[in-house]
């Protein structure tokens, strides 16, 4: 199950963050988000070591915590995506599907004339959208 | 023709850009529909070279023209026309869809925008250079919350055409 | 997505914001016109270079990117490629494109212009005032594709200056200056 989902700006700054669950605050999902962000720093910079085909977008596995998996990802245009995922097993082909819609929605969402270049994004159109990845790949992951 | 991407874009792009410029909503749909003119007076030439259409003498025909075969050859849509009133003078464009609002979502605080007001004016002006003298306006629009895009078009005055070739040697 | 649009469309569209600008908004202001021209291009250029770069892998130095510029970016713009790219070792280069779309119809553009302006000012439109509009009309065109240049490579983390070069009509040549 998706817990959440959070763009994040070329300065670290955050454009955007979707929880689907009741059980935890976003306050908890904001630190893990925020603690990711190292992670994927360390790994851009070392792509070596940690087994990731060099400026690939999908950056694997961050890190797991107690109840969570982290994947990250990053564009060519420097904006991280990550999302948290309480399934114990998570197969990386299922994170990738699910980074690459991801990633299109995004795309779209920014080609608002209106949305501002590193400002938050508001659009109720990729709210929807991401609400429906999401409820697709629970599906998937499910069966 | 080409992928729309770029078209949409920069339409977007000028639109907001006017807006920080002219800082006025009824601003910006009048000049949008200023610019739409002046593009459907240089546009007219390419569509009677290209569509092998006779000019066509009454509005009914002009209007089945435009949403058939003008909308699929600069914008690769088609619309539907509607809604005539008794005498023939107005009638409705309805669009399903339309490539300048791709992506677009209107902010609050430009609600009174017309956001596809380059649309209207390139009508009248395109139907101006043949002689047709019209009025086009905005009935409804998806991006304000209404189920189509429907242009209200309504003849003013259509001045008689004299036979072009008629000096020629 | 697969819609398409005529290239007149696009052409007509370019034309008539560059002809507001500079005839309407900011007459006597051309810098003001630029300015805007420029920053329209660049709000096309960042969400171009988002559009471009899904499933693309992340670029590792700046020559990358511009490549990416010369080749993809260009052909989804104007179906071909830059012609040729050159660079002084030191953060500038130079593209270059033999026949710039957007300027093939440039004179005929022009002189309508002069047909515009003549309504307001009767005179009789001579050569070197049809010269002297082809060449600012060209360079007022030219700043919404250097904003659109720019944009994409601000986007990409390479910010810079860009300028254009239209002196050989129909070619044009784009430098872009890396800042340091």
């Amino acid at each position: 199950m998706i817990v959440c989902v959070a763009v994040i700006g070329q300065q670290n700054n955050p454009l955007f963050l979707q929880s689907f669950t009741q059980e935890d605050d976003d306050l908890k999902l904001h630190h893990i988000v925020h603690c990711s962000l190292d992670v994927i720093d360390e790994r851009v910079n070392n792509p070596k070591r940690s087994g990731i085909a060099v400026n690939e977008a999908f950056l694997g596995l961050l890190y797991p915590t107690e109840s969570y998996k982290v994947y990250g990802y990053l564009t060519n245009t420097k904006v991280k995506f990550i999302l948290i995922t309480a399934d114990p097993e998570v197969r990386d082909a299922d994170a990738r599907n699910f980074f690459r819609k991801f990633h299109v929605a995004y795309v779209d969402a920014v080609s608002n004339p209106f949305h501002v270049p590193g400002k938050k994004i508001t659009s109720t159109s990729f709210s929807r959208k991401l609400r429906s990845i999401v409820d697709n790949l629970g599906s998937i992951t499910t069966v | 023709m080409q992928n729309a991407e770029l078209f949409t874009l920069t339409y977007g792009a000028i639109v907001r850009q006017l807006l920080t410029d002219l800082e006025d909503v009824d601003e910006v749909n009048k000049q949008l529909d200023q610019m739409g003119y002046n593009i459907g007076i240089r546009l007219i030439d390419e569509f009677l070279a290209k569509s092998n259409v006779s000019r066509c003498v009454n509005f009914k025909e002009t209007a089945e023209v435009i949403a058939k075969v003008g909308f699929k050859m600069f914008l690769g849509i088609t619309a539907t026309v509607t809604n005539w009133d008794v005498d023939g003078s107005s009638c409705s464009l309805v669009l399903e869809d339309n490539p300048l609002v791709d992506f677009v979502e209107l902010p609050d605080m430009c609600q009174g925008l017309y956001y596809c007001n380059v649309l209207s004016g390139v009508i009248r002006g395109a139907l101006e250079m043949v002689s047709m003298k019209t009025e086009v306006t905005w009935v409804r629009d998806m991006l304000r919350g209404d189920d189509a895009y429907e242009l209200r078009l309504k003849l003013l005055k259509q001045v008689p055409e004299e036979y072009p070739y008629k000096d020629d040697e | 997505m697969g819609r398409e649009v005529s290239e007149s469309c696009i052409d007509a569209l370019i034309t008539e914001m560059v002809s507001s600008y500079c005839n309407r908004f900011y007459v006597n202001k051309p810098e003001v016109s630029a300015r805007r021209i420029e920053a329209i291009g660049y709000q096309v250029g960042i969400q171009l270079s988002e559009r471009y770069t899904v499933e693309r892998p992340r670029f590792s130095e700046h020559l990358e990117a511009i490549k990416f510029i010369c080749k993809e970016f260009w052909s989804e713009l104007f179906k071909k490629q830059i012609d040729n790219l050159k660079t002084n070792h030191k953060g500038t280069f130079v593209l270059q494109d033999n026949r710039f779309q957007w300027l093939t119809h440039m004179s005929i553009n022009a002189s309508a212009e002069t047909t515009d302006s003549s309504q307001q000012e009767p005179h009789s439109p001579n050569s070197t005032t049809l010269d002297a509009n082809l060449l600012q009309a060209t360079s007022m065109h030219l700043y919404f594709p250097c904003g659109i240049i720019r944009g994409a490579l601000s986007n990409l983390g390479i910010p810079c200056a860009v300028s254009a070069d239209a002196s050989n009509l129909p070619a044009c040549s784009f430098v872009i200056r890396i800042k340091a």
